[in-house]
């Protein structure tokens, strides 16, 4: 027995003394807890949100979108646009390199934008699979050292915005990597260079220009939400995502740190699905009749959604743009279940002998939104009070709800979230860009919204553009091909010993990040 | 011996192939998992061409037929969403699970073995009850559960031990840094407290049980009764008479332990944020990385044959009765 003990006394002691010391990071190290690991630093290859925000540190931009969404210059210093509108011409800052110590030419950002588009390469990451068939990618060109051409299939209003999602790195030492070792040791232009890399566990990056406040950034990786939370708490993390609702109170009590909400660009909805294989159906019938859908508007109680729910206070979404970017005299719709019933009598849909109108299912995903299996079961119950017969069906959203939403087969009623963004009206508008947009998921054809895009295009000055998109957008909101729900909040997490605002379109930008006064 | 060997080393190839088979295939019944590498506005020419890209266009028997030819040459293919050989990812990851599985068995048997004695020797006093309490809670509680609870007990409140992390120490040894692995051991080991208590807990307290029960029914055994009626001490009838006996039941409960506490370890390793095989499966499942999936399963799937054949050898070396 007392070997034993004098085992573990022993033990005991040789750990204690070993071990690391569990203190808060130090005053030039900032320390953020993500979900989910990089998968690949190839910055053409770099496809989720987490990836991008850690990416976003490395490599430089020719342009950025700022926390309030203007797009201001970064790498380049200004930016010219031929009259046709398909010809960006970027003067470079001089004195650029990249981490290697390799000057930083229009050559290599002429590269950084054809890399991607190689088709032999292929490439899978957001850069060629969302920019540029957004953009219309034509080509770059180098003008000379520090001017390069960016050229597009034709004008187009999402331009800058587009480019400046695109990641610039140098051209000889890309050429010179292995597809390895370009997604391992990525060579970069931005503020910070990668340091090491521990698989699954910390990406750390070290500051090598400005901007940045931070000498070190450390993103470790905390897939489980309450163990997030426990290192939020006990101060060995600063900043930690997607912070749950019921453990907002915790944080918030801990004295260590506070959540943050901000109402996100992410559009939460319910589409009224339109595809023509549901003209049959009863409820496919129903809302193909846009007085049934504005009735619908009135039906859901989206503050008590967002209270109950979502665990914050959130104002109903008036219309598929993001705010300030909406035309703010449009007034969301309020919740009034009276006028909804009376607008479906009005519609030729009165209450049948058994207490509903029509029957109709509501599909949408489990786990891919905030609490989002609750908040479609509310949305169904909501209609069921009102008359509506609404069966609710939760999938899963990679085999099943995907696929769905590809096909337009999904519904008739159907639940989702797309991302928007501050600096665009038209990029959240692009959603009904063509009646066959493969993101058109209603299969919504108003003639009055589709016809006056080309006007939209054409536009000769930001105030007939402004004019128009009101127009479109009072459009949307009497034709309704989604019943508008709310912009999707996001939680961060962060520690009282830092000064940091999070933004509005999920990306975590830390380069103005300090410790608070 | 060699023709047991031959033998077991035949039958393995035939569960090598089953095993690759049944993920294969369970995998593919999800559905096409192109859909996880697009963008939500990828036009369906973008889709095609990324389906193409990632070999998704081929009929299934096709893709497994490619799949298990290229398996024979050594190659895994390349993981979909780390862009590189799934293997290197699974090796990468399986020192990490390794160390987490072995400490998680030193509590599983290490302590259980002396819990159970104790619990058999002082039968029907407090010490045997507390052990048997702590048995049953511990069969009772699950490991993710258990694993939160001391997070926030033992991590939070306390502040005793790292909330979540790893440090590692198969790593560098594989490597051949061998100072660098031995200088990192007390850190390793300070990481790993939590984390291997919540996975070893459950056998921990299963095993406790076992051993109680083994050593109540050899306590009881004449030779035994012989030992203490010579006048041998006790210490000498429990460690030469009684445990030598109670050995090869031991031995077996290792090997079917660490495979047991293999699989264990998925859901601890997400808790504890451990960079091991079980969280890089469970991603790779989510985000349907049908080549890291399969190398897991494979490499799993040796390790746990491996070392059911070296239970068999030992068992055969230990116990002269046993033929192989």
């Amino acid at each position: 027995m007392n070997a034993l003990r004098s085992l573990l006394l022993a033990g005991s002691a040789v750990l204690a003394a070993t071990a690391p010391t569990l203190a808060a990071p130090p005053d030039d190290t900032i320390v953020v807890g993500l979900s989910a690991d990089a998968s690949t630093f190839d910055p053409a290859q770099i496809s989720s949100r987490d990836n991008a925000n850690i990416a976003k540190h490395i490599f430089g931009t020719l342009y950025q979108v700022t926390f309030e969404g203007e797009i201001q210059p970064y790498l380049a210093k200004d930016v010219a646009i031929s009259e046709d509108g398909k010809t960006y011409t970027f003067t470079l800052n001089e004195g650029l390199t990249c981490d290697d110590g390799e000057p930083l030419t229009a050559e290599d950002v002429a590269y950084s934008f054809t890399r991607p588009a190689d088709p032999d390469l292929k490439f899978t990451g957001n850069t060629p699979g969302f920019v540029y068939s957004t953009l219309g990618f034509a080509g770059a060109e180098a003008v000379d050292d520090l001017t390069v051409n960016v050229m597009i299939k034709e004008k187009n209003s999402l331009g800058l915005g587009m480019m400046s999602q695109v990641y610039i790195h140098c051209k000889d030492s890309y050429e010179a990597m292995s597809a390895d070792d370009a997604a391992l040791k990525p060579i970069g232009s931005g503020s910070y260079k990668l340091a090491s890399w521990a698989r699954g566990s910390e990406v750390v990056l070290e500051k090598v220009k400005d901007p940045g406040t931070f000498q070190n950034i450390i993103f470790r990786i905390i897939p489980e939400a309450s163990t997030r939370t426990a290192e939020l708490i006990a101060g060995n993390v600063d900043i930690i995502t997607n912070v749950s609702p019921d453990q907002v109170g915790a944080i918030d009590a801990s004295g260590s740190a506070s959540v943050k909400k901000v109402s996100g660009t992410r559009r939460m909805f319910v589409g009224f699905n339109q595809n023509p294989v549901f003209a049959q159906d009863e409820g496919g019938a129903a809302i193909a009749k846009a007085e049934v859908r504005r009735a619908l508007q009135y039906a859901v109680d989206v503050p008590a959604i967002c209270a109950q729910l979502l665990g914050t206070e959130c104002e109903r979404a008036a219309s598929l743009v993001n705010p300030p970017n909406d035309d703010p005299s449009i007034e969301p719709y309020p919740y009034d279940p009276e006028m909804a019933e009376t607008l479906l009598d009005e519609a030729g849909y009165p209450r049948q002998a058994d207490g509903t109108r029509f029957s109709i299912k509501l599909q949408g995903p489990r786990g891919r939104y905030l609490n989002d299996a609750n908040v479609i079961q509310a949305i169904g119950q909501f209609l069921n009070d009102v008359g509506v017969n609404t069966e609710v069906e939760l999938l899963e959203w990679a085999s099943v709800y995907s696929p769905l939403l590809r096909t337009k087969e999904m519904g008739p009623l159907f639940f989702l979230g797309m991302g928007g963004v501050t600096w665009s009206p038209q990029y959240d508008m692009a959603a009904f860009a063509t009646p066959d947009a493969a993101v058109n998921y209603p299969s919504w054809t108003e003639p009055k919204w589709f016809d006056q895009w080309p006007a939209l295009r054409n536009a000769a000055t930001p105030e007939e553009e402004r004019t128009i998109i009101n127009s479109m957008l009072e459009v949307f909101h009497e034709e309704a091909p989604w019943l508008m729900l709310y912009f999707q909040p996001d939680f961060y997490g962060v520690s009282n010993r830092l000064d940091w605002t999070p933004r509005r379109d999920e990306e975590i930008d830390l380069f103005y990040a300090k410790l608070a006064q | 011996m060699w023709t047991f060997i031959i033998r077991r080393l035949l039958q393995s190839v035939i569960v090598i192939i089953g095993v690759t088979c049944i993920s294969f295939v369970a995998l593919q019944i999800g559905g096409d998992p192109t859909y996880l590498y697009v963008s939500e506005r990828a036009t369906d020419a973008e889709i095609e061409q990324t389906r193409k890209a990632l070999g998704f266009d081929r009929p299934l028997h096709e893709q497994y037929l490619s799949f298990v030819g290229k398996l024979v040459q050594g190659d895994f293919g390349n993981s979909l969403s780390y862009r590189r050989p799934a293997i290197d990812a699974v090796m990468e990851a399986l020192p990490a699970t390794i160390e987490l599985t072995l400490f998680s068995m030193i509590v599983a048997i290490g302590l259980a073995i002396p819990l159970g004695i104790f619990a058999a020797l002082y039968r029907g006093t407090a010490v045997d009850g507390s052990i048997m309490t702590m048995g049953m809670l511990g069969q009772s509680i699950p490991n993710f559960w258990l694993g939160i609870m001391m997070i926030m007990f033992f991590g939070l409140y306390l502040r005793w031990f790292p909330i979540s992390g790893h440090v590692p120490f198969l790593m560098p040894l594989i490597q051949g840094d061998v100072a660098r692995a031995f200088s990192q051991l007390p850190q390793a080991l300070y990481y790993l407290i939590m984390p291997g208590i919540a996975v070893g807990f459950y056998s921990l307290s299963r095993n406790a049980r076992l051993v109680r029960s083994s050593m109540l029914e050899v306590l009881n055994q004449d030779y035994v009764r012989t030992a203490r009626s010579k006048g041998i001490s006790e210490r000498q009838v429990i460690v030469r008479h009684a445990l030598r006996n109670a050995w090869l039941p031991v031995v077996t409960m290792i090997g079917l332990e660490f495979g047991f506490l293999l699989g264990g370890v998925v859901v601890v390793e997400m808790v504890f944020s451990w960079p091991g095989i079980g969280r890089l499966v469970f991603n790779a499942i989510n985000q349907r990385d049908i080549p890291v999936v399969q190398a897991s399963v494979i490499v799993l799937a040796l390790v746990f044959i491996s070392l059911n054949l070296i239970v068999d050898l030992i068992y055969a070396r230990i116990d002269p009765r046993v033929k192989l």
